[in-house]
């Protein structure tokens, strides 16, 4: 590793274990930080309004404790950990937050987040369900009004024009993303697992023009790397919802796979879906978001009554992943209370077997403390694999 | 599990009328199986759906699938389907109504017949399902494309039914227009949908009397409801969790109007003769929110024993006055649906935003507090549903953060009593609405005296 490389790596890493250290940089220079914890935010709007989105973490390894004094234990326990960190005051550099209709969890608690941390701003981004001609029309209405109210709060109207601006970084910020993806295809890959979700983590706590020139410079000093750093061994892909710390990952490497595509929230499924340029912003940002991100809280009719094809309609981009990175295996990895994923196990089963591509299934609570109990099952599925 | 379906003994109602609902729920469950066999069509669904009458004017037969979960659970026979359910891969730790019925599916799908000793008969083979998601509840999203993967020929249509939350930059009325159409341009797509599965165009005009029916009682329902604010409480939300069945599962009927028509009738002669849930009426509990525990409902009659009655519930209060709910001119029967759900949702909204820290659940509750006389809050959390359950430990802080109606002598700095205000004392119970497994009645029954213990010290240092 040169020193360049270690500089660039030796950044992330502090990025990462200093989550959000750039943000609080920025609060200081005056800007408005606007925290967010899932992939239906519209960042381009955010960015447009000269806020800086930041991707709120949780923390497996925080015992959540003052966030029980006001949110149940039946919620989510990845949105709990986020709450709870709020309330300990880990984000206190935040202006506001916008919590957006992906999940009961996040929706039926939109007031508890509001009144308890009591920031300046805050806005709830009503998502259909569906993906009708009305809910199209529905939802752009819908993030019309959130980019009033958030101009209103930024003081500045947001132009066409701003939008198309937020639009094209995001859209470069993605063509990264993929290049970064890229270097998972070899085998043994390039990048580890460990290493990708770092970096992505750290590039969703940055302004995206900021994170756009971190990933260029890990492109390019990875495309130094001559050879792998791993070992050519199985080759594993992650299905389900946020997986935002290192250690699910990394526990899987360490035991001897390699994590070489996912289907996460803060992996594939928001970060490669591009926005349309060309026509209205609004528009192309109400399909991005509604229509491309690929999360079982969006219902996807199953219109010609066959459940191959519905399996297909809904799962297909598992299929295409595992194919296109060369897994030979995935862990489907969902969270305790979580009824959007949780209710798809049967039928994501269903997938898995219709694409041969063996399956281990994960209930888990956000929390280090069943990383015992992770390491059997994952150490048993990989020996399995052989 | 044989033995605690041997000893659970009938619930007591005060009511007749609340008496009376269990032929009735019977007869829902059979009459879906009798009807399946004449050919008629048949429709998984939800209550609080919306459509109801249009399903009505369609003479499409719901099923209500939360209904018959819940029937599985006060007959304290839910946990083989439960099981059933995760031994497809599906966790306990979700809706659990939804695992009962998906369960309960499966395995007659499996069978090809009832599973054996189904309750009531069991839940029929549906000709479509009908799914209402968006704000209100994430399993109305997925139950059905779940069981779907084990009835994959009966379709599912899903509809948005969203509705605004409460935002400090952001009135209603801001975005009213742009919700309503929607609601409306998804109501007419059930429409098609249902037309499509019965080869039957709807009738509008018997439409419109269904709505009209629809909302006359509504307004019936909030006028009859509002008798038991009377001292002592004629009806408690023990019977309310009967008296819920004709408004949430026969709305647009005849029969929910004769009900509640029978209701009040019975309810206005009790408060003449001063007749109440108990004798000796000592405190009035407001049930503010948490869908019961379909298999302990005779906690209810605890707390009578105790004297204490619940004359108002958030729960299962699907209605407000038509007369204070905005509804423009219009003769669409569908648009009469859409904004009437609209207006239903934002009901709170006004007022909330009038009180300092409020928020239009808190205000519900200081409502209710206030029309009710209300003593204390008990709130249920039922473990499996997120839905009805998140926020409410919230809004019981909240409520006693800003709202505070009890004047109590406390010791001052001086060493001196000095006079100030305190909040409402709460209750919040921990089980299931159908998970026997969660419950412990003698836990249960301690917390109970423990809080009735609370309301006697609060009632005794209360300054008249």
């Amino acid at each position: 590793m040169n020193e360049k490389n270690s500089d660039i790596f030796s950044r992330i890493e502090s990025y990462y274990s200093d989550y959000g250290q750039r943000a609080k940089e920025l609060k200081n220079e005056g800007k408005k930080i606007i925290g967010y914890v899932c992939s239906f935010i519209p960042l381009e709007i955010i960015t447009a309004a000269g806020c800086v989105p930041f991707r709120m973490r949780g923390d497996i390894h925080e015992p959540i404790t003052k966030g029980n004094i006001n949110l149940e234990t039946i919620a989510c326990p990845f949105y709990r950990s986020c709450f709870d960190l709020s309330v300990k005051g880990r984000y206190d550099f935040l202006d506001g937050s916008i919590v957006a209709h992906a999940c009961d969890s996040m929706a039926r608690t939109y007031a508890v987040w509001k009144y308890t941390l009591d920031l300046p701003y805050s806005h709830f981004v009503n998502l259909p369900h569906t993906l009708s001609k009305s809910s199209m029309e529905f939802f752009n209405e819908e993030l019309n009004t959130f980019r009033k109210s958030l101009g209103g709060f930024a003081g500045k109207e947001i132009s066409d024009d701003d939008l198309a601006e937020a639009i094209g970084l995001y859209n470069e910020n993605r063509d990264k993303v993929k290049a970064l993806y890229e270097l998972r295809k070899p085998d043994p890959p390039i990048i580890s697992g460990t290493e990708l979700t770092k970096i992505l983590t750290v590039g969703a706590s940055l302004p995206v023009a900021e994170a756009n020139q971190l990933f260029d410079e890990v492109l390019e000093e990875l495309g130094k790397r001559k050879e792998s750093p791993l070992k050519k061994v199985r080759r594993i892909m992650i299905d389900g919802a946020c997986v935002d710390n290192i250690e699910l990952v990394k526990l899987i490497e360490d035991l001897g796979g390699n994590v070489v595509i996912d289907t996460l929230c803060n992996g594939t499924r928001d970060n490669l879906p591009h926005t349309d340029i060309g026509g209205d912003p609004v528009s192309a940002l109400a399909d991005r978001y509604l229509n491309k991100i690929n999360c079982p809280r969006t219902y996807r009719e199953n219109k010609e009554q066959d459940l191959h094809k519905d399996l297909e309609s809904r799962f297909g981009d598992i299929g295409f992943y595992a194919r296109e990175f060369k897994a030979d295996g995935a862990i489907l990895y969902v969270y305790k209370y979580c009824d959007p994923f949780g209710f798809e196990v049967p039928a994501r089963k269903a997938y898995f077997d219709s694409i041969k591509l063996p399956l281990l299934y994960l209930e888990d609570e956000y929390s280090a403390g069943t990383i015992g109990q992770l390491k059997t099952r994952i150490q048993a599925f990989l020996e399995m694999l052989g | 599990m044989a033995e605690e379906k041997k000893k659970h003994k009938k619930r007591r109602t005060a009511t007749e009328a609340a008496a009376s609902i269990g032929p009735m729920v019977k007869e829902f469950i059979s009459g879906t199986l009798r009807a399946k066999e004449e050919g008629r069509k048949v429709a998984f669904t939800f209550i609080v759906c919306l459509y109801d009458e249009i399903l009505r004017a369609m003479d499409i037969l719901p099923v209500w699938t939360e209904n018959f979960a819940g029937i599985c659970g006060a007959k304290r026979d839910a946990e083989r389907f439960l099981e059933r359910s995760e031994s497809l891969g599906l966790s306990r730790s979700l809706c659990t109504y939804a695992l009962c019925g998906i369960g309960f599916d499966q395995w007659r799908e499996e069978l090809g017949e009832m599973p054996p000793d189904a309750p009531w008969g069991g839940q029929v083979r549906p000709d479509m399902m009908l799914s209402s998601g968006q704000i209100l509840c994430d399993p109305r999203n997925k139950w059905y494309q779940a069981s779907q993967l084990y009835m994959p020929d009966v379709p599912v249509y899903n509809i948005d039914l969203p509705y605004p939350l409460y935002e400090d930059d952001v009135e209603f009325t801001d975005v009213r227009d742009y919700y309503v159409k929607h609601i409306i341009e998804e109501l007419r797509g059930l429409v098609a949908f249902l037309e499509k599965q019965t080869g039957t165009k709807m009738d509008y005009d018997r439409l419109s009397e269904t709505v009209d029916l629809g909302e006359r009682t509504w307004n019936l329902i909030w006028e009859t409801y509002d008798l038991r604010r009377a001292v002592p409480t004629p009806m408690g939300t023990g019977d309310a969790m009967n008296t819920m069945v004709p408004m949430c599962f026969m709305m647009g009927t005849q029969e929910a109007y004769d009900f509640f028509l029978g209701l009040n009738k019975e309810l206005k002669e009790k408060v003449a003769r001063k007749e109440g849930v108990v004798e000796d009426e000592k405190y009035r509990l407001l049930w503010g929110g948490g869908l019961p525990s379909w298999f302990a409902l005779s906690d209810f009659n605890y707390f009578n024993s105790k004297g204490a009655v619940f004359p108002a519930e958030t729960t299962y209060r699907m209605i407000e006055s038509m007369y204070q709910i905005y509804m423009p001119d219009t003769n669409d029967p569908i648009e009469r649906l859409a904004w009437r759900w609209f207006g239903y949702w934002v009901f709170w909204h006004n007022k909330a935003r009038k009180r300092p820290g409020s928020h239009p659940d808190v205000e519900w509750l200081i409502q209710y507090i206030e029309d009710y006389k209300i003593d204390g809050i008990v709130m249920h959390e039922a473990f499996s549903c997120r839905t009805w359950h998140l926020g409410l430990i919230w809004q019981l802080n909240q409520l006693a953060k800003i709202y505070k109606p009890i004047p109590v002598l406390v010791l001052g700095k001086d060493g001196k009593k000095e006079k100030t205000n305190r909040e409402l004392p709460s209750l919040v119970l921990e089980s299931d609405i159908i998970d026997i497994t969660t419950y412990s009645e003698v836990d249960t029954r301690n917390r109970i005296d423990a809080f009735i213990e609370t309301l006697e010290s609060v009632a005794k240092s209360k300054v008249h």
